[in-house]
């Protein structure tokens, strides 16, 4: 495995992204939150830091998504579709080389992307708590800027760094299309999973349960890494939560990028 | 000597259909050998297996059975493709990047350094004449500028053997002319070219070897002069200002004579007769000569026959 | 806020509406991981459906008849999805606790609802003394049932944290019940601990309120002496003034003037001050009765 060759491909990954669409995301995402803090002053009697705060992780989140479900469909599906492949499989470069590489590529890019965001949030909740008196202050549960937040925000880009795994694995195989839609209904699903543990006892002994048994610990549980609540509310996160989070995220990633390579390496390109 | 370039029994098998996959057999038991230095064309028609053969021996695809090996070692060994370049057919780029970021970038999957990526990556652009646009992102290129990019990439390592799938597709005379005189450069170089196309001419001028495959199979294989044919079997002369009481007179003789315009007759001598005395004959009644050139068989025509005989029937997989 | 309102949120009494508040549980669900904005989103719609309302019921504007609606009747289902939605939401919680007990034309005068906002917030949140206080406060101001303010009060008292005169205000209220010391020390902790802006204004209106009922007693015993001394029972206090007895005519602080109940003979206050009803003197429960339920919706 030749990382140089890696980190050759990862750049590749970045500037493709850069000059595609994630800059538009930034912006837009800059606008939101900004242009959310100016208007909303006057019909949350009070909350606008809450508010704010609420708005970030969650705008955060979402731009990532779909940044990684997009982004990281591309960079198999689409370029297997339109053929641009062909050349670089010519190359000294092995296959598994080429998906390790896209992967951690658009790592990066999610990486850098919610940085970004995330300097930006924190200017604009500084710059509301610097405009609110010291009176007012006191009544916050916790700092407009509490640092304690960037929790909520690494957990995310473990999140996030999961949806790339999952999309990368379906786009090995599955058309762009259907591997955006398999992604989305992974995440979207994997919201549920803790209903599906309750499932069960609904459900009884009958032989469901084993389906709804097996499917729960299949399922990516994507709920474990929200914290967002908890971080708004100045709650405290345990680090070993935070420890258990990442590694049942790295176990899942290491099982679908491995997966992914092993499609990748066997399969004819059209 | 090894082979540039081999092929043994291989055989490529797709399933076709969703609910039930029938195999399609798109190349069958194809076994040849490029010899290293010679420029080698594989000819067919569309879907003969052409790009099927080319995507095996990069390792696009795997084959359902049979060998191939390039400079001696299977395909897709990674020291092997250090010294090969691809050019595949209809090539795409990354939209976003420029043809300078693109060749620096696939240089730098060679492992060279920076600077030289740049600079190798710099003198390919103006090799192909693109040396203007180097800096305008591929969405704004022409498709005859995309299939330069796709040449100059291929050569970005200086390759000891080089494949090319189509390579005068999407490019004007000018630009055929350009690659048909880099295809010659290289030769001189040493550089063994395998190139696949549909168009016969450029075959023709360059190729010292030719395979035709059609229908998935390998119909002949063998010296162009070999098999296109030394032997003369008849003239063409192109003369003007004749007579029209003596055009009467030449069916006769079996010469057939071809108006092609403005009093410019295309005559076709059999062998048998020789071109001189015809000429003098009519030059004698003031007509004047514009050319004469021997009659041969013809790649096409060979083509043709090949691909006839190899049938409608594709071959089934066994 | 009624431009913002309208430009956020199209007309909340359209009956497409009543859907929006299936279950705040079923919204959780839809929201992902997006609870806390969705909640957000929701407060937002609280709050200016409350303002929205407010202004509405200052300028005479009242649901159409027949509808089956009351003003503010969506206040405590929009305040239920928002916590539903963010169980840590402590401003809607006390939000709700002050303004679903609050009567016309302030309020929806819904003391249970406020009772069941607390509940729900104390046991998502068991730390926080301030719900069962505000419960307390809701039994004492809107209920009236001193009894069951002060076992509150005494419940607040034994959650950690809680401050030290909690106890002590546990052990006043079970003897003096509902008098205007009282009263007046629980809104100015109100007005001087609460996060909430309206929530503040809303305790300073009662402090004044308080203010005006302490005339309203004084003028009650002006009146009394009066009649005891000269056997008169006046219909207004125009005899008072001539006789010197008072300055001028009484007034509120806005100038809408005292009257006189001949019946009890005692000095009152009606519509259109916004000081009326006076708070009255409270009865402490006989020491024998079961406290009271809080009446059910």
């Amino acid at each position: 495995m030749n990382v140089a060759t890696l980190r050759r491909i990862a750049f590749a990954v970045f500037r493709e992204s850069v000059r595609d669409r994630v800059p538009y995301s930034l912006v837009g995402f800059a606008l939101l939150v900004m242009g959310a803090s100016y208007l909303i002053g006057q019909v949350t009697a009070g909350q606008d830091v809450k508010i704010i705060k609420d708005l970030g992780l969650a705008a955060m989140s979402i731009f990532g998504l779909f940044i990684a479900v997009f982004i990281g469909i591309g960079l198999v599906s689409k370029e297997l579709e339109r053929r641009s492949i062909y050349s670089v499989i010519a190359k000294p470069v092995r296959r598994s080389e080429l998906i390790l590489g896209k992967y951690a590529g658009l790592v990066f890019t999610i990486a850098v992307n919610v940085a970004v965001m995330t300097a930006v949030w924190y200017l604009v909740l500084g710059y509301m708590s610097w405009m609110e008196t010291e009176a007012f202050k006191q009544s916050w549960e916790a700092p407009a800027t509490d640092p304690r937040m960037l929790v909520a925000v690494y957990l995310i880009i473990i999140q996030l760094m999961l949806v790339i795994a999952i999309a990368l694995f379906f786009s090995t195989f599955a058309e762009p299309l259907w591997a955006a839609v398999f992604t989305l209904a992974l995440y979207v699903a994997g919201h549920f999973s803790a209903d599906l543990k309750h499932f069960d006892l609904v459900v009884g002994d009958s032989p469901l349960r084993f389906i709804t048994s097996g499917l729960y610990y299949l399922l990516p549980n994507m709920a474990m890494f929200d914290v967002k609540n908890a971080v708004v509310h100045a709650q405290p996160v345990p680090p070993a939560y935070v420890g258990l989070a990442t590694a049942y995220g790295a176990c899942y990633i290491a099982a679908l990028v491995a997966a992914a390579v092993w499609i990748f390496g066997r399969r004819d390109f059209k | 000597m090894t082979a540039a370039i081999e092929t043994d029994e291989l055989t490529k098998d797709y399933k076709v259909g969703f609910w039930r996959p029938r195999p399609y057999r798109a190349l069958d038991r194809l076994t040849l050998a490029v010899e290293p230095g010679e420029v080698f064309g594989f000819l067919g028609p569309n879907g003969a297996g052409k790009t099927t053969t080319l995507k095996l021996l990069m390792q696009l695809v795997f084959p359902t059975s049979g060998r191939a090996a390039i400079l001696g070692q299977p395909v897709g060994d990674l020291e092997v493709r250090r010294r090969i370049g691809y050019l595949p057919e209809n090539p795409y780029f990354y939209d976003n990047l420029t043809a300078e970021e693109v060749l620096t970038y696939f240089a730098s999957l060679f492992g060279y350094s920076a600077a030289d990526c740049r600079v190798r990556a710099g003198r390919l652009l103006d090799e192909v004449g693109l040396g203007a646009e180097r800096r305008l992102q591929l969405r704004k290129y022409s498709k005859g500028m995309i299939q330069r990019v796709g040449i100059a990439q291929a050569l970005v390592n200086d390759p000891d053997v080089i494949f090319l799938d189509e390579p005068m597709s999407g490019l004007d005379p000018l630009g055929r002319r350009d690659v048909r005189a880099l295809i010659l450069k290289l030769r001189d170089r040493g550089t063994t070219i395998f190139f696949s196309s549909h168009i016969l001419s450029d075959a023709e001028s360059l190729c010292s070897r030719v395979a035709i495959v059609a229908g998935g199979r390998l119909a002949t294989i063998g010296r162009l002069q070999d098999m296109a044919g030394v032997e003369i079997h008849g003239w063409e002369v192109v003369m003007t200002g004749v007579a029209a009481s003596l055009l009467a007179t030449l069916g006769a003789r079996g010469i057939r004579a071809t108006s092609v315009a403005e009093g410019r007759y295309t005559f076709e001598l059999p062998a048998s007769a020789r071109p001189e005395p015809f000429v003098a004959e009519l030059s004698a009644s003031g007509a004047a000569l514009l050319s004469v050139s021997p009659l041969h068989t013809t790649l096409e025509e060979v083509f043709v026959q090949q691909v006839a005989k190899a049938g409608s029937a594709r071959p089934g997989a066994l | 806020m009624q431009s913002a309102r309208d430009r956020w949120f199209p007309e909340v009494a359209s009956p497409v509406d009543e859907i929006y508040f299936s279950s705040g549980e079923a919204l959780g669900r839809m929201a992902l991981s997006y609870k806390s904005l969705l909640a957000d989103v929701y407060w937002i719609r609280a709050v200016q459906y409350f303002g929205g309302t407010r202004l509405d019921m200052k300028n005479g504007v009242m649901p159409a008849a027949g509808s089956g609606r009351s003003s503010y009747d969506l206040l405590y289902p929009l305040l239920d999805v928002t916590t539903t939605l963010d169980p840590s939401f402590n401003i809607a919680y006390r939000f709700g606790a002050t303004f679903l007990a609050e009567g016309y034309p302030n309020g929806p005068g819904r003391p249970d609802q406020a009772v069941a906002l607390l509940d729900k917030g104390f046991a998502n949140n068991p730390g926080r003394w301030q719900y069962l206080y505000d419960k307390a406060f809701v039994y004492y101001w809107a209920v009236r049932d001193y009894r069951q303010a002060a076992h509150w009060f005494a419940e607040a008292a034994k959650v950690p944290n809680s401050p030290a005169w909690m106890p002590g205000l546990a052990a006043f209220m079970m003897g003096q019940g509902g008098d205007r010391r009282s009263s007046r020390f629980l809104w100015q902790q109100l007005r001087d601990t609460a996060e909430q802006q309206y929530v503040r204004e809303n305790a300073e209106f009662h402090l004044q309120q308080l203010d005006v009922a302490d005339v309203a007693d004084r003028l009650t015993t002006l009146l009394k002496q009066y009649v005891s001394q000269t056997g008169e029972h006046p219909t207004s206090f125009e005899p008072l003034i001539r006789a010197g007895w008072l300055r001028g005519e009484p007034t509120d602080p806005d100038g809408v003037p005292f009257t006189i109940d001949s019946t009890t003979i005692r000095a009152r206050l009606d519509r259109p001050s916004k000081y009326a009803p006076l708070p009255e003197e409270g009865v402490p429960s006989p020491p024998d009765s079961a406290p009271q339920q809080a009446p059910t919706r």
